[in-house]
């Protein structure tokens, strides 16, 4: 190949491989993606699949090619086939196997296999913007492809028709800046070399990418090599005075090394690299330096020292390296994609990059999306797309229907960005504001499983290894912050440590000299600033939310569970036989077993490790099947009480939390009574779940263990006067728990018509044998656990149709997912994105609703995208019952003049972890305080309530820290699980009685395990207690 | 890096004499690279893809061939991760310790590697057959977690596959 001798003799080149690429375009080509991802997936071997079968096949008219990478590291390996019938295709996860499929029918049969394609109008695809990614169905290999799509004709352009001033005055008018992390202004860089004195300068290219979770750059370095090179010459040209140029890539990325390398070869080949490029006189060579694995030279001055072959330290500034960089020259150093982006803002102009992008922060940015997310890769978006956009619909997700918790973006440099501010535009102002930063583009997702203290953690590990050591406030600030951090995550930290960590990190960002140490605190700052309750639960409550550190659990279901029942251990009493001591491990905590396994959320489950192998393991089912097991079999639990005590305590409510907290009291010997308004006790047990859910004969049988120890229930006892009860030192402590049991209304007209209920009443009443009329078609407004059992009793109670309506989207629908499920058996029909505005009424009656539809707009602060009616889209149903289930709140109007203090949504205000009310000696937990949550977390209240007024009657200071009920703890046999149980296999299903058979009765649905089954179901138990707490 | 690159189970070899073979290709490596920038650095990177790693009488000898005080590389060595003062196993067993591998459990790997091989972070296995590194992130966040040994990247590996893959290497 002669060097290039002008522009012309470019376009020329340019215009004849066009020609040559028309004619490929007629045949069939296959192109294999190659990149560092799609190598590791097995893409060579499906590139020489692709080769023997079009060999074998005699298939002359198709070609197989090598391409860039395109991003969809998850989906790797992939395939683009251009067919001159079929038009262009790509398909993913391919494999060898896959291969003769797709030749017999899509290269010979033009018929595309769809299962395997790649969905185009996919959110994932569709919401991309690609720029500097633009080549990456070509050969990265291949000089030519690139000058195809009009390579090198920025850098022809420049030297030709423009001064170097025009150049820089075209870069800072497109507005681009650097893309490596703090987004100055590359125009204004530009500008200061330029006008820094010298006859030696140098350009550099930043490929030192080492962030972790980031590889952009790589994709860049691998994907599109020309562009760097061409975006330096121009870069160089503009500056003036440089003839040389560095590219620095890091050791880990040999690929990226090996694919520049063999672009430099191939530019210089071509005259557009070297002495007197395309003719013009203008001189510039470039040349790989080799990083050898340090993350500090990441930073602009360390980096310099390394490429002069020292160890990489970073130099006080000012000097800048404008003025004095490499070997004390005015050198510019700018990132990888900051390069790439320079020719197509010459050749296309300012105005075409701004096209995209927020006023501020122009163009797009390649990011690199990982972690807990569907569709982990690589993307390019335009500047200021919402984070909840990138996360939600390009990456589709957090997998296994787990809950999004953050974003870390920016590295070790950056911070987090959590749940609440999924409305961000990712643009470098915005992200800075949130303490987070741009950084080279790298966006860990985060879900319910990562403990931000932990994140933190990790976070300055990393710094703490790579700190370069030579000033001190790195060198030494980072692992005292580190230990700060060890200490909190092993719950050994004070709320005064915490103090201390934030004003250390203060230091270390304002005394370090450089960038590494100044940003080392930021994912630090940032949990803190975000994430202040998860500290908190560390320090003061000993407790990892997220159960990831380990020292603060036993196992995770156990550590996850609100009151902390010891799952692994009754499981292991299932496994050998010993059904009532497993129910003995439950009752040890909770007075309400059969009840518990039945109408429990189970947070335990989401938290099980089995997951990692299939599925977790049905810790309710066995739970039931233990207590259900001991129950039938004539369990009697008998617990010794050591000594009763005079003190006396008024209990209100007979909730779970009041049943629990008398339960902890009475096992420590103290005198219990309960009032309770309902002429039942069991609370929302007993009056809001349906029979065919919680039978009530099982319910007062625990009510009856409870009464038997000794606890006083006076039924029919609504409570007027908190004071009296105190007066004279009748009762020594009350504690508060009367739930919430009042409906919530929408406040829409119509809600008094004869016919309306809210779903709390309609429920309360029935569950009391009190007979309400349903009609023939029932409407039902809400989308939790109410709803779905005001509709499911609807249908039982004689209803012909039941109608859901919910104005968000199915997945969204806080209830229980099983019930959902059955709902849908029993033929309730679910309307989503729906509300009503109206009840429609005739002569004082219901007679339907008037809705409107629904669309999903921004993220509100809980991670779920708000409804919005959709204007003009009313329409009318007939209904002649409406049961609105959207809400339900407590009832405190029972205080009158206590003086007790009451807040937010009518909720009684105590402090979160001793529950003390404003008024000594009384304590209120649960509902009432925080507004309608679970069962187990009501009698995790009633627990922590307990231990309050313990040491309130003992004149001990009151503790976070709940105090259990003085049981010695049952020894539980230690034996780990067996290689055979560790085989993969499906959770034991539960029986249930069929659908025709269930709905006109309030039979209850699901059928317990039988022994055999909970015993194989058991056998899934990993037991994690065993290995955490060695 | 620093501190995970301290053996726990080898110590420095006694210095030897170089062969004159290895000799007379560090010098070749020496001159081919005079002159270019940051020459030590791409002088070391190539004498240890030669020897494998860097013992104390192979960094003597660049000192000698360069004009380089032996203290100045010895600072460079040590301060740059991908040069090793001790040798490594016949494999090189790298877990990626970045942010995304770390998200979806890369620790589990190293605890499988410790309980089933005793081998950890700079160690050795007592057959020699593998070392144990725990590196930055590789660049491939999309398959984590993310574990690597000599080109060959192995994607969204379970502790249960480890033993596998370490078998298939002999």
């Amino acid at each position: 190949m002669k060097p290039l001798a002008s522009a012309k003799e470019l376009t020329q080149l340019r215009d004849k491989i066009q020609a040559k690429l028309a004619k490929q375009e007629k045949k069939i080509q296959v192109k294999v993606h190659l990149g560092t991802c799609g190598i590791s997936s097995g893409a060579n071997s499906v590139l020489q699949a692709f080769k023997q079968g079009i060999k074998t096949n005699k298939l002359s008219d198709a070609s197989v090619l090598k391409a860039a990478c395109i991003g969809l590291c998850d989906r790797e390996p992939v395939v683009t086939i251009e067919h001159p019938k079929t038009g262009k295709t790509t398909y993913y996860d391919v494999t060898k196997d896959k291969v003769s499929k797709i030749i017999q029918k899509h290269l010979i049969g033009n018929k595309v296999v769809d299962e395997w394609k790649l969905d185009t109008t996919d959110p994932l695809l569709k919401l991309q913007e690609i720029r500097v990614m633009h080549n990456q169905d070509l050969d990265p290999m291949n000089i030519d492809e690139y000058i195809a799509r009009d390579g090198y004709q920025g850098l022809a352009k420049a030297l030709t028709q423009m001064k170097p001033d025009d150049v820089i005055a075209e870069i800072g008018k497109a507005g681009l800046r650097g893309r490596g992390g703090a987004g100055f202004p590359t125009g204004t860089k530009w500008t200061f070399v330029r006008n820094a004195v010298g006859d030696e300068k140098y350009v550099v290219c930043n490929g030192d990418e080492g962030d972790p979770g980031a590889y952009m750059n790589r994709a860049v370095l691998e994907g599109n090599p020309h562009s760097i090179i061409e975006g330096m010459a121009i870069g160089a040209y503009a500056i003036g005075n440089v003839r040389q140029g560095y590219a620095y890539v890091r050791a880990e990325y040999p690929l990226a090394m090996e694919t520049l390398n063999h672009a430099i070869t191939k530019a210089r080949e071509y005259g557009l690299l070297g002495k007197n490029i395309l003719g013009t006189g203008f001189e510039f060579d470039l040349d790989i330096f080799p990083g050898a694995g340090a993350f500090v030279c990441g930073e602009e001055t360390a980096l310099l020292t390394s490429i002069e072959g020292k160890r990489g330290n970073p130099r006080q500034r000012p000097p800048f390296p404008a003025n004095k960089g490499l070997f004390d020259k005015p050198t510019t150093l700018n990132n990888v994609e900051t390069w790439s982006n320079v020719p197509q803002i010459i050749w296309k102009g300012a105005d075409w990059f701004g096209s995209v992008g927020t006023t501020s922060s122009k163009g797009t940015k390649t990011l690199c999306l990982v972690g807990k997310v569907n569709n982990t890769g690589l993307v390019e978006v335009p500047l200021g797309t919402p984070l909840g956009k990138i996360v939600f619909d390009i990456g589709g997700g957090i997998p296994k229907g787990k809950q999004f918790k953050a974003v870390q973006i920016g590295g070790p440099s950056g911070g987090v960005i959590p749940i609440a501010n999924l409305n961000t535009p990712v643009d470098y102002e915005a992200v800075t504001a949130l303490g987070a930063i741009m950084g080279s583009g790298g966006l860990v997702v985060m879900d319910e499983d990562s403990c931000m203290v932990d994140v933190a953690k990790f976070f300055l590990q990393f710094t703490r290894d790579e700190s370069c050591g030579k000033c001190t406030p790195c060198r030494a600030g980072i692992p005292k912050m580190l230990a700060f951090l060890t200490k909190i995550t092993e719950g050994k930290a004070t709320m005064e440590d915490l103090g201390t960590l934030s004003e250390l990190a203060d230091m270390v960002c304002q005394a370090s000299i450089c960038g590494l140490g100044q940003t080392a605190p930021n994912p630090v700052l940032t949990t803190l600033r975000h994430f202040k309750e998860e500290y908190e639960a560390h320090i003061i409550d000993k407790k990892c939310p997220a159960v990831v550190c380990s020292s603060l659990f036993k196992a995770p279901c156990s550590g996850t569970c609100p009151v902390g029942l010891d799952a692994p251990g009754y499981i292991a009493f299932i496994k050998q036989n010993k059904f009532d001591e497993a129910c003995r491990v439950i009752m040890q905590r909770l007075p309400l077993p059969l009840s518990v396994g039945r109408v429990c959320p189970h947070p335990c489950e989401k938290k099980c490790r089995r997951q990692q192998v299939e599925e977790p393991i049905s810790i309710r089912h066995l739970h039931r099947f233990a207590a259900d097991y001991a129950f039938e079999h004539g369990f009697e639990y008998k617990p010794e009480i050591k000594e009763r005590k005079n003190e006396r305590i008024a209990i209100i409510g007979a909730g779970p939390a009041g049943l629990s907290a008398a339960w902890d009291l009475t096992h420590a010997g103290y005198q219990i009574t309960i009032f309770e308004a309902l002429p039942v006790a069991g609370g929302m047990l007993a009056v809001g779940i349906p029979e065919y859910r919680l039978p009530k004969n099982l319910l007062k049988k625990e009510i009856d263990i409870i009464q038997k120890l000794g606890v006083e229930i006076k039924l029919n006892s609504r409570v007027d006067d908190i004071e009296a009860l105190l007066k004279d030192n009748k009762y020594q402590a009350v504690f508060i728990a009367t739930g919430a049991h009042k409906g919530d209304k929408m406040k829409i007209p119509g809600e008094d018509l004869a016919g309306v209920f809210d779903a709390i009443e309609f429920l309360r009443e029935l569950n009391l044998g009190k007979k309400i009329k349903v009609g023939q078609k029932v409407a039902v407004i809400g989308g939790g656990n109410s709803a779905i059992d005001a509709a499911r009793v609807a249908l039982r109670e004689g209803a012909k149709e039941v109608h859901i309506l919910y104005r968000r989207e199915k997945k969204d629908m806080p209830a229980l997912p099983d019930e959902i499920v059955a709902a849908d058996e029993e033929g309730i029909q679910i309307h989503c994105l729906t509300a009503p505005t109206k009840i429609l009424g005739n002569n004082g009656t219901v007679t339907g609703l008037e809705c409107i539809r629904m669309e999903l707009k921004e993220f509100d602060t809980s991670g779920r995208r708000t409804p919005n009616p959709i204007e003009g889209s009313e329409y009318r149903l007939s209904f002649d019952t409406v049961i609105e289930a959207t809400g339900q709140r407590p009832d405190t109007s029972f205080l009158g003049g206590d003086g007790i203090g009451t807040g937010k949504g009518g909720t009684i205000v105590a402090d979160p972890r001793t529950l003390a009310t404003n008024r000594q000696g009384v304590f209120a937990g649960g509902d009432v305080v925080s507004g309608p949550a679970t069962v187990i977390e009501a009698i995790a209240a009633g627990q922590r309530a307990a231990s309050s007024i313990k040491r309130f009657l003992r004149g001990e200071p009151l503790s976070p820290l709940v105090e259990r009920n003085g049981y010695k703890p049952i020894d539980v046999p230690p034996i780990p699980p067996t290689e055979e149980e560790l085989k993969e296999r499906p959770r034991v299903p539960m029986k249930e009685v069929s659908t025709p058979d269930r709905k006109d009765s309030f039979k209850e649905v699901a059928l317990s395990y039988s022994p055999t089954e909970a015993k194989k179901e058991g056998s899934r138990c990993l037991r994690c207690d065993l290995e955490v707490g060695e | 890096m620093k501190q995970l690159k301290k053996p726990t189970t080898t110590k420095l070899r006694t210095e030897k004499q170089l062969s004159s073979k290895t000799l007379r290709q560090i010098r070749k490596i020496v001159e081919a690279t005079d002159g270019r920038a940051g020459a030590p650095i791409r002088v070391l990177q190539q004498v240890q893809g030669l020897v494998g790693y860097l013992p104390p009488e192979v960094l003597k000898t660049v000192s000698k061939e360069m004009g380089i005080p032996l203290a100045e590389l010895y600072g460079i060595t040590s301060f740059y991760s991908f040069f090793s003062l001790v040798p490594k196993g016949k494999y090189v067993l790298q877990v990626c310790m970045g942010t995304s591998c770390y998200v979806k459990g890369a620790e589990r790997i190293m605890k499988t590697l410790k309980n089933d091989y005793n081998l950890e972070a700079g160690g050795i296995t007592s057959d020699r057959k593998f070392s144990l590194e725990q590196v930055r992130c590789l660049g491939c966040c999309g398959l984590s977690p993310v574990m690597a040994i000599k080109e060959n990247v192995y994607r969204k590996v379970k502790p249960s596959q480890i033993k596998d893959i370490m078998t298939s290497y002999k």
